[in-house]
């Protein structure tokens, strides 16, 4: 019996704990490395071969363990798929734009330019940290595509080419345009406040009447691209809200922008009344630059990529009659046959023709454990075959497609998601038709009173009503809560829900890959036979294992297979065999092993707390294996700390029984369910709901998506799927849970500062009407407490950003202490 | 004060020359990756990469 020697360290590549002893190692600067796989150690030896070791100490997040998966880029380099994906520039050269996933900060991007640069044939490549996007020119006859892609991924990246006709272009016109916008705004407020504080100072000591006017010509003439240019999106959106009949925050705003912005033109042609420039160009530069900032979260989580395309390969192999080709996945029709091998993504839903398999369904069923498809069982595009070859014959694509089906699902779900009362939202529709009733009113009574003096009374209304401060109130505070989150490691892409997670008071987690690691680990050898000393068992055992698409071959990965195999065979759903120096060895299910032995000794009873591996010969058993996915180290702390903020925890998992008593054991007697499939969870989140709780679900596979969905504030792992990270409305950056206790504490500081600011802006505007119309306020005292309350109230927001605790708890480690240890 | 009457246009003549320049700089785009350019100075030195070697695994 030995037990792996375990060691704390972490994996010099992605920065995944090292659980077990691991045979894999890189040399840096003379000091052996650990690493956790020969993924991470090829990786890691790539960029350091290169002299690029300064990654290592600029990036910000450690990167994500290199998937040894298949990819075969090679039907990137058919003319079809070019002329898909690139474009022809001038003397032959081809550019394409690549989303990659795994890029993280600039220095992952600096990698990959300086490490493509090298290669033959690259003649410019551009990589955008921001957007996680890069641009590529190259030359066909000088390098092939694929070889580019192959070697993105060798750095330990995926990149996927973006069609050239979709979106790569959109979310950089959009940023850009609204940059401009922002930008005159900006140029225009410094301006006019300084040409204001002169007409301020004026009113107080006295000024020429042809130098005042001439300022406020000048005010005119900067304030007046703003209005038309920069504050056009408040416009536009106003206008379609009223088309829809919807009338939202935008509508008061578009009204008092352009009211007071005319009332300022009307009485600097006239020479006579107030104006109101100063106020007008300052809100739309600060409500410009909300939304600009939430644009960029947006961006930065990439979300506008279709997530389900991802869930396709790269390629696939499809069979025309005796010959065989890699086409991508788009490029399939109904009846076409492909081929499928290990380790491969289903391209399209079909029917198998020939061959069995285990298939990774987890996507759909979110059952971790494989199913057996034989011929005539039907496979669903997106799953994952594990062990065997298989051929296929496709019956559905593109629209038709299950995958398809769940994306509609997933709108539906989110689009019934109940709105929960919108606090700004709320009083802005109470604001919008209370100014437009008091307008009426004041109109149909200058009307009567005074005709020609009801035109600018109206307008003062509305100037003096301008909901400046209320506008500002949400939009500025949300924006400084979600910059501070995002450099806490939690990237908010919808920032309303975070006024919910404020209220939450249950949260729920899913088990694999949330709470746990996600992959199992090797915890305990059993010998059962002393034929093998437990070192030799190992290496026959993840000889055996390195053949295995199985997930819990995984649990080997980090071991050097020792010895030479051949005659390798798996068996899907039960296990692989193969001969190690003239033994035939099984490893797998107890059966299956059992099989394979002359005489069946001693077998093995199942623990329902673990996951058994059984290793034997023809002459019997000869060692199990104990494996376990283990929990991430602060998932404990992390769920007592939510607790003190009460918040109190549970576990939805679709896992067996077992695992998940010992998990929620191991948490502090959390509540949890086992056994639930993605319609139980949505089940025991609605229930939950329906008892009146608010609550918060934590998830990172496919089929968390819908419950993600259907929650009141929804959370997925940056390790997850990206449907499920589509579906969320907070997305934990870095291996940890332990943010999400500040995203919680955040999210309350941010409703108290929004409840501050709307307090305030209501009780400015109450006493501001009723003075104003009574005449007891001047002109320039009103627009001056106008744009202070506007001020008052992105200072009060600011005070979010800073109070530095929190931050440095919940960055993850710095691996820089590595490289200089 | 007269001299303001000369200033302030002077001032928009400025302003609009700044804003020619910013769009100029946006449509360049110069704005689209305001990350990684800061860390690019520390990182890039000036000896140049050695030509690929991806098989060179002396680990």
């Amino acid at each position: 019996m030995s037990e792996p020697a375990l060691t704390s360290s972490r994996c010099f590549h992605c920065g995944s704990p090292l659980a077990a002893a691991t045979s894999f190692a890189v040399r840096v600067g003379g000091t052996e490395q650990p690493v956790c796989c020969a993924g991470c150690e090829a990786a890691a030896n790539l960029i350091l071969s290169q002299g690029l070791e300064r990654f290592y100490e600029f990036r910000e997040l450690p990167g994500e363990p290199v998937a040894g998966g298949m990819h075969n880029w090679a039907a990137f380099d058919r003319e079809a798929a070019l002329r898909r994906y690139t474009h022809e520039c001038a003397g032959g050269e081809r550019e394409l734009s690549l989303q990659i996933e795994g890029l993280h900060c600039a220095a992952c991007a600096w990698l990959i330019e300086t490490s493509l640069r090298s290669e033959a044939g690259v003649r410019q490549i551009q990589v955008n940290a921001s957007t996680a996007r890069a641009e590529l020119r190259f030359d066909p006859r000088a390098t092939a595509l694929s070889r580019l892609l192959s070697r993105i991924h060798a750095l330990g990246f995926v990149p996927l080419p973006l069609s050239f006709v979709g979106d790569a272009a959109e979310g950089t016109a959009e940023r850009r345009a609204a940059l401009k916008r922002l930008g005159v705004a900006g140029l225009g407020m410094m301006q006019v406040t300084t040409y204001a504080v002169s007409l301020y100072a004026g009113f107080m000591q006295g000024i020429a009447p042809d130098l005042e006017q001439f300022l406020r010509f000048v005010s005119l003439v900067v304030a007046t691209p703003v209005v038309l240019y920069s504050a056009q999106p408040f416009f536009i959106s106003a206008w379609r809200s009223l088309l829809v009949r919807r009338p939202g925050m935008d509508v008061p705003v578009a009204l008092s922008i352009g009211a007071a912005w005319l009332w300022s033109v009307v009485s600097t042609l006239r020479g006579r009344g107030a104006v109101y420039f100063d106020s007008v160009v300052m809100f739309t530069f600060f409500l410009l630059l909300g939304r600009y900032v939430e644009m960029s979260l947006r961006h930065r989580a990439g979300l506008q990529h279709d997530a389900l395309a991802r869930l396709l390969p790269d390629s696939t192999l499809r069979l025309s009659g005796l010959q065989a080709e890699r086409v991508t996945p788009d490029e399939l029709r109904a009846a076409d046959r492909v081929r499928i091998l290990p380790g491969e993504r289903v391209p399209a839903d079909g029917r198998i023709e020939s061959g069995s398999t285990d298939v990774d369904e987890s996507l759909l069923t979110g059952e971790s454990a494989p199913r057996v498809r034989r011929t005539g069982d039907e496979l669903t595009a997106g799953t994952l075959n594990l062990t065997g070859v298989i051929e296929m014959t496709v019956t559905r694509v593109g629209q038709d497609s299950t995958l398809a089906a769940v994306s509609r699902l997933l709108e539906r779900a989110r689009g019934s998601r109940p709105a929960v009362a919108d606090l700004a939202d709320h009083v802005a529709a109470y604001f919008v038709t209370g100014v437009l009733l008091l307008a009426t009113g004041v109109a149909l009574y200058w009307l009567h009173a005074d005709p020609t003096r009801a035109f600018g009374t109206v307008l003062a209304v509305l100037v003096v009503t301008c909901p400046c401060a209320l506008s500002l109130a949400t939009p500025a505070a949300l924006a400084a809560a979600t910059t501070r989150l995002a450099r806490a490691g939690v990237l908010v892409t919808r920032g309303r829900a975070l006024e919910r997670l404020a209220a939450a008071d249950r949260i729920l987690f899913d088990k694999t890959g949330t709470l746990t690691l996600g992959t199992p680990r090797l915890e305990g050898v059993v010998m059962l036979e002393p034929r093998l000393t437990a070192a030799q068992s190992l290496s026959v055992a993840a000889a055996l294992e390195s053949r295995s698409g199985h997930p819990l071959a995984r649990a080997f990965a980090h071991l050097t297979p020792g010895a030479q195999l051949s005659e390798v065979r798996s068996v899907a759903g039960r296990g692989i065999e193969g001969v190690i120096e003239g033994r035939r060895y099984r490893i797998g299910r107890m059966e299956f092993v059992l099989e394979g032995c002359a005489h069946a000794g001693i077998t093995v009873t199942d623990d329902p707390g673990h996951t058994s591996v059984v290793l034997g010969d023809a002459a019997g058993l000869l060692a199990e294996f104990h494996l376990t996915d283990v929990l991430r180290s602060d998932a404990r702390d992390t769920i007592q700390r939510l607790a003190a903020l009460g918040l109190a925890a549970g576990i939805a998992s679709g896992d067996r029984t077992g695992p998940v008593a010992a998990a929620a054991r191991q948490l502090g007697n959390v509540a949890a369910s086992a056994n639930l499939s993605a319609d139980g969870k949505l089940a025991l989140v609605r229930a939950l709901r329906a008892e009146g709780h608010r609550v918060v679900m934590v998830g990172d596979g496919v089929n968390d998506a819908p419950v993600l969905a259907a929650a009141d504030v929804s959370v997925a792992i940056a390790g997850g799927t990206e449907l499920a990270k589509v579906s969320a409305d907070l997305i934990l950056l870095g291996e940890g849970l332990s943010p999400l206790a500040s995203a919680v504490g955040t999210s309350r500081r941010l409703l108290r500062v929004i409840r501050q600011n709307l307090a305030w802006a209501v009780l400015y505007n109450l006493t501001a009407v009723p003075l104003a119309a009574s005449g007891l306020v001047e002109p320039w005292m009103a627009a001056l407490g106008m744009s202070t309350s506007s001020l008052l109230v992105v200072l009060n927001a600011m005070r979010l950003l800073d109070r530095g605790a929190g931050r440095s708890t919940a960055q993850p480690a710095p691996l820089t202490q590595v490289v200089h240890a | 004060m007269n001299v303001i009457y000369l200033l302030i246009p002077l001032g928009l003549g400025l302003l609009a020359l700044s804003i020619w320049a910013y769009f100029w700089a946006v449509r360049s785009g110069q704005f689209d990756d305001l990350d990684s350019p800061g860390v690019q100075i520390l990182l890039d030195d000036d000896r140049a990469p050695p030509p690929a070697a991806p098989d060179s695994r002396d680990a």
